[in-house]
């Protein structure tokens, strides 16, 4: 009676098992499905009319499907005649708001990009900043953005300003403009650039340079010949992760802008203010419309986001 | 003329100090080999030389020139190193080419020069592949032809053959003479592995602990080792070392160590005061089967062309002897032994130097 025993206990260790990866996957289910609710809630509302926007019970599919919503913020008339119904003092469309978007993101996510991968560069060659440095960049991300929010406000709009005056008779002021929030941009997206580029850089190795300089190439050459090259996929990574951090910034933005400048996650909350009315249809047309984007952007980069984030300790 | 001096060279990181003090004259067209076990700053002062490093002290001189101030590329250097350091994202053509296109050479006289030695090299066929689909043996000869193509006159090599198989190793062994003989430029060779240095060496550095403890050629530094580390460190089997005192009994100097007492060449020097000597006795020189000391077998290591015999003597550690392989003997055998005296080696005990 020996034999049959093992065998018993291994079927049951694999229906435990298989029980397990039901669980395992059921749990899993429950939790993306509470985590995407409210875009799939959102995709929803973009397409349904004003009178389903606020119902009870809920129209969980669009009765009367419209794209009315994405029709009214890509508009290129400040007041279409056919918007009526939902028109307001405000402009309605998105396009002063993509345009700032993408000018601030873009120009602040090039600039940073190229001090990061400088900083970054010296730190794994050079040494520079010390043997923690590189530890110790990401802290700055440890202060919460509102803690710096209104400082900078005050010192963009009061301090900046009054110093300018009074040592040079010109009033410059970083409130509301694009070089005022694209610097703040840069700053705050700096730690990730240099943690990120590190990583790609420390897996050159340095006798290839060594080898370069040897041949007489300089250091420019050997940096454009050698490095840049080596860590390009690396460097269009980091633009990305950096771009779509820079891209659904809401606070700095909030807190900095208005109403030259106008970002557009600050545009989307717009539409929430007492005298607009609340418009979710738009709103949702909006935040699907950004959202797309950084969904294919992150689904692009996912691989290299692992490696770029684990401080190069998967290797090859 | 591309003969090198180094003058007190001395290089420090933070509180280590890596190379202490080296003097050393490198003539013209010769092959160099700086051969110690890992940390004895034989790679830095490599570096110091190419440039790579920049020394703490001293001056590194190549041809007339102190070249201290010189960026590596200025030298006229060509250095292949351990990893290879082949661009991974270039061809093997633009691997070889890299160094002729920094020196803004016509593209014309480029195609032609790399094609002329990928064929003295043997790569012809390889020029349109990358790095990663070569196999070693012929990375290894991509990364000697980029060297080779800006005429150098001095090559530096940094461990270049550790990455090879063994019997790769001993193959790029041959070819590196070959091309030191064709190409008669000065050579400058760093390795660990002390085979390498015997074999292919004009004249050996041997380094320990940042100093040069031995220069000479290599069988001169096989039959006369400076100290006792340079003679553990060349030859296989390590040399057999007895720890012992001389005195003079009979009229002719007497070593004695534990049971065993050994009659020394007259003149030899005497130990007093209680101070201690090392005989240093290579296996070739210990023969077994004639004499009247004796031993047992512990172990056998037959290597096809001769075999090493370990056995008790009752010291404190085994000898090891080379025998002829036709001479079969096992594990508990009694034996009989007796040293050559042409081949002892008296060491300081206490500082290690060389005593006859």
């Amino acid at each position: 009676m020996a034999g049959p025993a093992p065998a018993r206990a291994r079927s049951s260790f694999a229906r435990r098992h298989h029980l397990f990866w039901y669980f395992r996957h059921a749990v899993l289910l429950a939790w993306s499905g509470f985590v995407l609710f409210p875009i799939f809630w959102m995709v929803l509302t973009s397409f349904k009319d004003a009178a389903e926007w606020v119902t009870w019970p809920p129209h969980w599919i669009p009765h009367d499907p419209t794209l009315h919503n994405y029709r009214q913020i890509f508009t290129f008339s400040q007041l279409g005649q056919d918007l009526t119904r939902q028109a307001t003092e405000q402009v309605f469309n998105i396009w002063g708001a993509l345009m700032d978007s993408l000018l601030i993101c873009t120009v602040s996510s090039f600039v940073s990009l190229l001090l990061g991968t400088f900083l970054a560069y010296s730190v794994s060659r050079f040494g520079v900043g010390g043997k923690n440095f590189r530890y110790l960049i990401l802290t700055i991300r440890m202060v919460p953005p509102i803690v710096v929010a209104i400082p900078i406000l005050m010192y963009y709009a009061i301090m900046i300003p009054h110093t300018t005056e009074v040592l040079t008779g010109v009033r410059v002021s970083f409130y509301d403009t694009y070089s005022g929030l694209g610097l703040l941009y840069v700053a705050t997206t700096l730690p990730f650039v240099i943690w990120m580029m590190l990583s790609f850089i420390d897996e050159v190795p340095y006798t290839l340079e060594h080898a370069a300089r040897m041949m007489g190439a300089g250091r420019i050459h050997t940096l454009r010949r050698v490095v840049v090259p080596l860590v390009a996929s690396g460097m269009v990574v980091t633009f990305l992760f950096i771009f779509i951090l820079n891209w659904s910034e809401f606070l700095l933005a909030l807190t900095l802008t208005h109403p030259n400048v106008t970002t557009l996650p600050v545009l989307l909350n717009k539409f929430q203010s007492a005298v607009e009315g609340r418009l979710y249809g738009p709103q949702a047309a909006i935040g699907t419309v950004i959202t797309i984007p950084v969904v294919v952007l992150g689904i692009l980069i996912q691989k290299h986001l692992v490696k770029g984030f684990s401080f190069g300790m998967i290797r090859k | 003329m591309a003969q090198i001096v180094l003058k007190d060279l001395v290089k420090k990181f933070g509180w280590i100090t890596a190379v202490a003090g080296v003097n050393l004259r490198i003539h013209d067209g010769e092959f160099l080999i700086m051969v110690g076990p890992s940390g004895c700053g034989k790679t830095t002062t490599l570096n110091m030389i190419s440039g790579l490093e920049t020394p703490t002290s001293g001056e590194v001189v190549i041809g007339d020139t102190v070249v201290n101030d010189v960026d590596p590329g200025e030298r006229g250097l060509g250095m292949v190193f351990q990893d290879l350091a082949l661009f991974p994202h270039m061809t093997v053509f633009e691997n070889i080419a890299f160094g002729l296109r920094v020196k803004r050479v016509a593209e014309e006289e480029t195609r032609r020069r790399v094609r002329q030695v990928a064929d003295v090299m043997r790569i012809g066929p390889l020029l349109e592949k990358r790095p990663s689909q070569c196999s070693g043996g012929e990375a290894q000869r991509v990364a000697l032809a980029r060297t080779i193509i800006t005429n150098p006159a001095v090559f530096l090599m940094d461990e270049p053959l550790s990455s090879l198989d063994a019997k790769l190793r001993v193959d790029m062994r041959t070819e590196l003479k070959h091309l030191h003989e064709r190409l008669q430029a000065t050579f400058v060779y760093v390795t660990h592995d002390q085979a390498e240095a015997m074999t292919m060496a004009d004249r050996i550095v041997v380094m320990r602990g940042g100093h040069i403890q031995q220069v000479g050629e290599p069988l001169e530094i096989y039959r006369r080792p400076a100290n006792q580390f340079v003679a553990g460190f060349f030859g296989t089997p390590t040399m057999n070392f007895l720890r012992g005192a001389v005195a003079k009994e009979g009229g002719r100097p007497l070593f004695r160590a534990q049971s065993l007492a050994q009659p020394l060449p007259a003149g030899s020097p005497l130990t007093g005061g209680g101070g201690e000597v090392v005989l240093g006795v290579r296996a070739e020189h210990v023969l077994v089967g004639e004499g009247s000391k004796r031993g047992q077998v512990t172990l056998t290591e037959p290597l096809g062309d001769e075999t090493l015999v370990f056995f008790d003597f009752g010291g404190e550690a085994p000898l090891v002897a080379k025998v002829n392989p036709e001479m079969h003997l096992a594990p508990g055998d009694r034996i009989a032994f007796e040293f050559e005296e042409s081949g002892f080696h008296l060491f300081d005990a206490a500082t290690g130097e060389r005593l006859n």
